[in-house]
């Protein structure tokens, strides 16, 4: 830098890097004694979007001259969860591990809290929504720092053309890019009927009812929408109500529109689908058309992401944040710290953004607007409306108001899909609901 | 066999070997037949490997026929070999398949002289037991084994969940058992004389092994080698459990938690893997066939 | 074998004082020597095997945090589970089909290939034998995609029969037909290549005198085959049994266990439960439960031992 008046940029670089040595000063001051940080980051499903997370990390480690080693996670078959486990029951581990949504709670009692510098990340970057306090705070501590990579909005992704010729909905219309939805009509009625359109037209929409998460998280958006909870916040089992009987019903409507094998499917099989041009319809983050842009560019061209429809009671789209955790165990907790806090700044955190191509979507705020969901394309404006900028639907996660640890078990044992396919497939209704109830009851173990 | 009725029947009327030797060349036909029936079925899957491997993702993804390859690439190959993770995995794998076959070597041949030749206390029962841990199978291990690892590691530092070396330790589990029963069985059809002989002409019971034994039973040793190394190289439950950093990983494990990524198709990729995985075994197989044929059945034939 | 040769012919040459006492010699340190020889074997199987499998009753009687001591309380409340029974239902389904199916069709192959002329049958049982040789994970993986819901090249296939689409791996009683039907293509090989063993160890003799008593081709194989391969089949049924109950990779990978846990076995739902669930004891109780059933399976194998070692 010159001796001579700083030019504008140079100032804001140079403010930059001194807010950083602030934030990172309590760390700096010891930072020689333990150089050395591993890192288990989930590994993404976006082509090439490791890469922002390495040069991040690396820059990082470069300036605080620390010995970083990055593990990509899959959670491709439960990967990543296992990974956990082994970690908490070894009592060792990656200095920095991502968790997905209820693994923090699961884990509460060998996380370091992390409120320290969490208090400080949403002072700059805005607050968070419900779900990320549901799932990352525990007895007002919070369990990790919600991460941008992985977080994600699985809501509809739609065939313009197809949801036109069939179903006669403007996807386009309806969810316009770079203004506020005009969505009133868009709600379960209407979404069976377009179903009921695409599945006839030999282009069934293609809705999961697997037990991994892709399906449960859809399953999860239309329980809530009817407002149908198994466990209340409380933890008292609340199967047996009307608002439960409802979503099963809607299920039982839905499942002969959607194709024969939904029940196997897994977090690839609705991809699959879309990207096979077979689909008029998918519930998923924008990987999938990602990859369709890549290998099937016809297709990708005809994708919009879109709003979920509204139920009886409100309009619920499936939110899976990831959080990024440190072990109480950990050797080098302040140096952990002091990258997650990198990590978190508004800079960081767009460059992830841009990397995956819009895929992760950051929980606070003020960072819902970022201009790569409004450039992103062909076509242009496909990802606008994903990360919710209008708050036009609550972002919920299936079992949700239950305590996390009940909901852990509701949500990885499939147990709404399960519900819903017992019905479907034809048990009476009491009778799903005597099963489900007895599941929840299992689920209270401790 | 059919042979054999066939040259009896002969000689005793014309007319009739006719009709045999007609009903012979028919079952041979229908033995071909359905011998290539089941080749078909045996053969599908790593064919279609094969050809999946060769497709790029564009083809994959546009579903055009699935059993022909319209445009032949290596990429995944080239991608994949030069790939340092799965190197790594090769590597780990190829490591932990050597070292496993080698103490499986160490323990379960002395182990299988002794009981096959040296009656002692026991003895009996040991060899029987032997053939029974088949009945604690790794499913069953697997989480107290986890267990016991993680409290290890509390009690001394050592560190052996998420390290390949761990499954140095669990692999000889599988492998111990079913070569030391192969050995049994190819030590006990040595004749008595020739060890008595020897112990007799002022021999070792060690010499006994080394000299004798390990040079006669050559065959049924390199069918237990072979034995040992196509189960260490195909174990999935003990990888998928006790590791989980990538480079950590061996082969199997390594190439569906890392090749299969949900939302992207690199089914060209994982097709590939997949065959270069299966690679080692089957090469050693096309060469050692009749050893590996000799060391499956050896406990059935010798007995 | 020239050693031996050699071996043999000093024992005639040497004296018969000599030959007491270094047979006296070998007998006192035999057993020391033997013990030494089987220690590692011991060592290894009672610190990696035995002590898990003790291990694990201990897991079994924990709380979920493994805090508390709660006796057969996991048992209790798997017995409660509707899932549980569908588990222990599913996993003797699926192994006793699918050892059956094996069963059968390695004795027919192995039959085939024995008919053939000698010549043609190494290359014949090299082609056969090469779903056994193949890591189970691996070809797994290329079955998966054989039966993926939208690009499955069996459906493709099968749409020119205007067949299909089948949900290989989609519903129920078609998923547990995939799992058994890749556990048989697996499994089958080696029994085929056992019973074919079998088959040649048969004197032929034997089929002379049942050809000459007039034996048809099914009388032969009724009272001169099966007798003969009784032994072996039974040890290799009962093997195999062993494997097939189980079995983890073939299920895990396939379907995980759906749909709606319809084709969960003891290991996967084990894993399931215990690794997934993070809740260790549950699973420990779960895989415990494989080996009550085990056991029985051990008995018969045992008789089939003490029969082996009668006969050698």
């Amino acid at each position: 830098m010159s001796r001579k008046t700083l030019t504008r940029r140079q100032f804001v670089a140079a403010t930059a890097m001194s807010s950083t040595a602030l934030i990172a000063a309590p760390y700096v001051r010891g930072a020689y004694a333990a150089g050395k940080l591993s890192i288990g980051f989930w590994d993404h499903w976006v082509p090439g979007a490791n890469k922002a997370s390495t040069d991040l990390v690396n820059e990082w480690a470069a300036k605080e001259k620390v010995e970083v080693s990055i593990d990509y996670i899959t959670s491709q078959g439960n990967k990543n969860l296992v990974t956990i486990a082994a970690e908490a029951q070894a009592k060792s581990g990656h200095d920095i591990l991502a968790m997905p949504t209820w693994w923090p709670h699961a884990n509460a009692n060998y996380i370091e809290p992390v409120n320290d510098i969490m208090d400080s990340i949403i002072k700059e970057n805005g607050a968070v929504n419900d779900t990320v306090k549901y799932l990352g705070q525990a007895n007002g501590k919070w369990l990790g720092i919600p991460a941008c990579i992985g977080s994600q909005i699985k809501g509809p992704c739609s065939r313009i053309d197809l949801m036109k010729k069939f179903a006669n909905i403007d996807v386009q219309a309806m969810y316009p890019a770079g203004g506020p939805p005009k969505a009133d009509n868009w709600t379960l009625d209407t979404f069976l009927k377009a179903a009921e359109a695409c599945h006839k037209g030999g282009n069934p929409f293609g809705i999961g009812l697997g037990m991994t998460s892709d399906s449960v998280d859809s399953a999860g958006a239309f329980f809530s929408a009817f407002g149908a909870d198994l466990v209340n916040a409380k933890g008292d089992v609340t199967v047996k109500n009307d608002n439960v009987r409802q979503a099963l019903e809607f299920y039982k409507k839905l499942i002969p529109l959607l194709p024969p094998d939904v029940a196997a499917w897994d977090d690839a099989s609705n991809n699959k689908w879309l990207v096979s041009g077979k689909g008029a319809m998918i519930m998923n983050p924008p990987s999938a058309w990602a990859v369709a842009k890549r290998d099937a560019p016809q297709v990708a061209e005809q994708c919009w992401t879109h709003g979920f429809p509204a139920g009886p009671k409100g309009r619920f789209a499936p939110y899976l944040p990831y959080f990024w955790t440190t072990w109480n165990f950990s050797k080098n907790k302040e140096a952990a710290k002091s990258l997650l806090v990198h990590l978190s700044k508004p800079s960081s955190i767009e460059k992830c953004v841009v990397a995956s191509g819009g895929y992760d979507l950051p929980a606070f705020e003020k960072l819902t607007t970022l201009k790569v969901w409004a450039e992103e394309g062909p076509p242009k404006g496909t990802l606008f409306h994903y990360p919710n900028p209008y708050n036009h639907q609550k972002l919920s996660i299936a079992a949700s108001p239950a305590p996390p640890k009940i909901a852990q078990q509701i949500y990885a044992q499939g147990t709404l899909t399960k519900m819903a396919l017992k019905y479907a497939q034809g048990e009476k209704m009491e009778d799903v609901l005597a099963w489900a109830e007895g599941e929840c009851e299992g689920f209270m173990r401790s | 066999m059919t042979t054999v009725t066939m040259d009896k029947a002969g000689p005793r009327r014309k007319v009739k070997q006719g009709s045999i030797s007609r009903d012979r060349a028919w079952a041979l036909r229908w033995s071909y037949f359905f011998l290539a029936l089941f080749a078909i079925f045996s053969l599908t899957p790593p064919l279609y490997m094969l050809i999946t491997s060769l497709k790029g993702s564009a083809e994959i993804s546009a579903a055009t026929n699935p059993w022909w390859v319209f445009h032949p690439t290596l990429g995944n190959y080239v991608e994949l070999l030069t790939s340092s993770q799965f190197l790594r995995f090769f590597w780990n794998s190829a490591i932990v398949s050597i070292v496993v076959v080698a103490i499986t070597m160490l323990i379960s041949v002395p182990a299988a002289f002794a009981l096959a030749r040296m009656k002692f206390w026991g003895s009996t029962a040991l060899a029987t037991g032997v053939f029974l841990t088949y009945l604690i199978p790794d499913s069953l291990l697997f989480i107290p084994l986890f267990k016991m690892f993680a409290t290890f590691q509390d009690w001394t530092g050592v560190q052996l969940l998420n390290r390949w070396y761990v499954l140095l330790l669990v692999y000889p589990t599988l492998t111990v058992p079913f070569c030391t029963w192969i050995m049994i069985g190819y030590f006990a059809s040595i004749p008595k004389e020739l060890d008595e002989a020897a112990l007799i002409d002022g021999a070792s019971w060690f010499q006994t092994l080394t000299r004798i034994f390990i040079p006669v039973a050559l065959p049924g040793l390199i069918a237990a080698t072979i034995f040992a190394f196509t189960v260490s190289w195909a174990q999935f439950l003990y990888p998928l459990v006790f590791t989980t950093s990538t480079d950590q990983q061996v082969l199997p494990v390594g190439i569906i938690t890392t090749l299969i990524k949900g939302d992207v198709f690199n089914w060209g990729q994982i097709m590939t893997g997949a065959l270069l995985g299966a690679a080692p075994p089957l090469i050693i197989y096309a060469f050692l066939m009749d050893y590996y044929i000799a060391g499956l059945t050896a406990g059935a034939t010798k007995g | 074998m020239a050693d031996v040769v050699v071996g043999q012919a000093s024992v005639t040459r040497s004296t018969g004082v000599r030959k007491r006492s270094s047979l006296r010699n070998a007998v006192k340190h035999k057993s020391t020597v033997a013990f030494l020889m089987t220690l590692p074997l011991i060592v290894l199987i009672a610190v990696l095997v035995l002590y898990p499998a003790v291990y694990s009753l201990h897991l079994a009687t924990l709380s979920k945090s493994m805090t508390k001591f709660v006796g057969l309380g996991n048992f209790q409340f798997l017995f409660k589970r509707e899932t549980f029974w569908l588990v222990v239902e599913q996993s003797c389904i699926f192994a006793i089909t699918a050892v059956i199916f094996k069963a059968l069709i390695g004795f027919i192959v192995a039959h085939f290939v024995h008919n053939i002329p000698a010549k043609g049958q190494r290359k014949w049982r090299g082609m056969l034998l090469v779903p056994w040789v193949i890591p189970p994970a691996m070809s797994t993986l290329a079955w998966l995609w054989l039966f993926d819901p939208s690009y499955s090249a069996f459906n493709y296939t099968l749409s020119f029969l205007n067949i299909g689409p089948v949900p290989w791996l989609g519903e129920a009683s078609w998923a547990r037909f995939s799992v058994i039907l890749v556990n048989i293509w697996i499994g089958a090989p080696f029994f085929m290549i056992m019973y074919l063993a079998a088959l040649k160890s048969v004197p032929d003799q034997l089929y002379e005198a049942a050809a000459i008593d007039g034996a048809n081709w099914w009388q032969r194989i009724w009272y001169v085959t099966l007798p003969m391969m009784r032994n072996i089949i039974a040890i290799t049924t009962l093997f195999s049994l062993i494997v097939t109950f189980a079995n983890f990779d073939i299920v895990r990978i396939l379907t995980a266990g759906g749909p709606l846990d319809q084709t969960h076995i003891f290991a996967t739902w084990a894993f399931k439960v215990g690794i997934e669930g993070s809740d260790i004891p549950l699973g420990a109780s779960v895989s415990l439960f494989m080996f009550p059933i085990l056991a029985i399976a051990a008995i018969f194998i045992l008789r089939d031992i003490n029969k082996r070692g009668n006969e050698a």
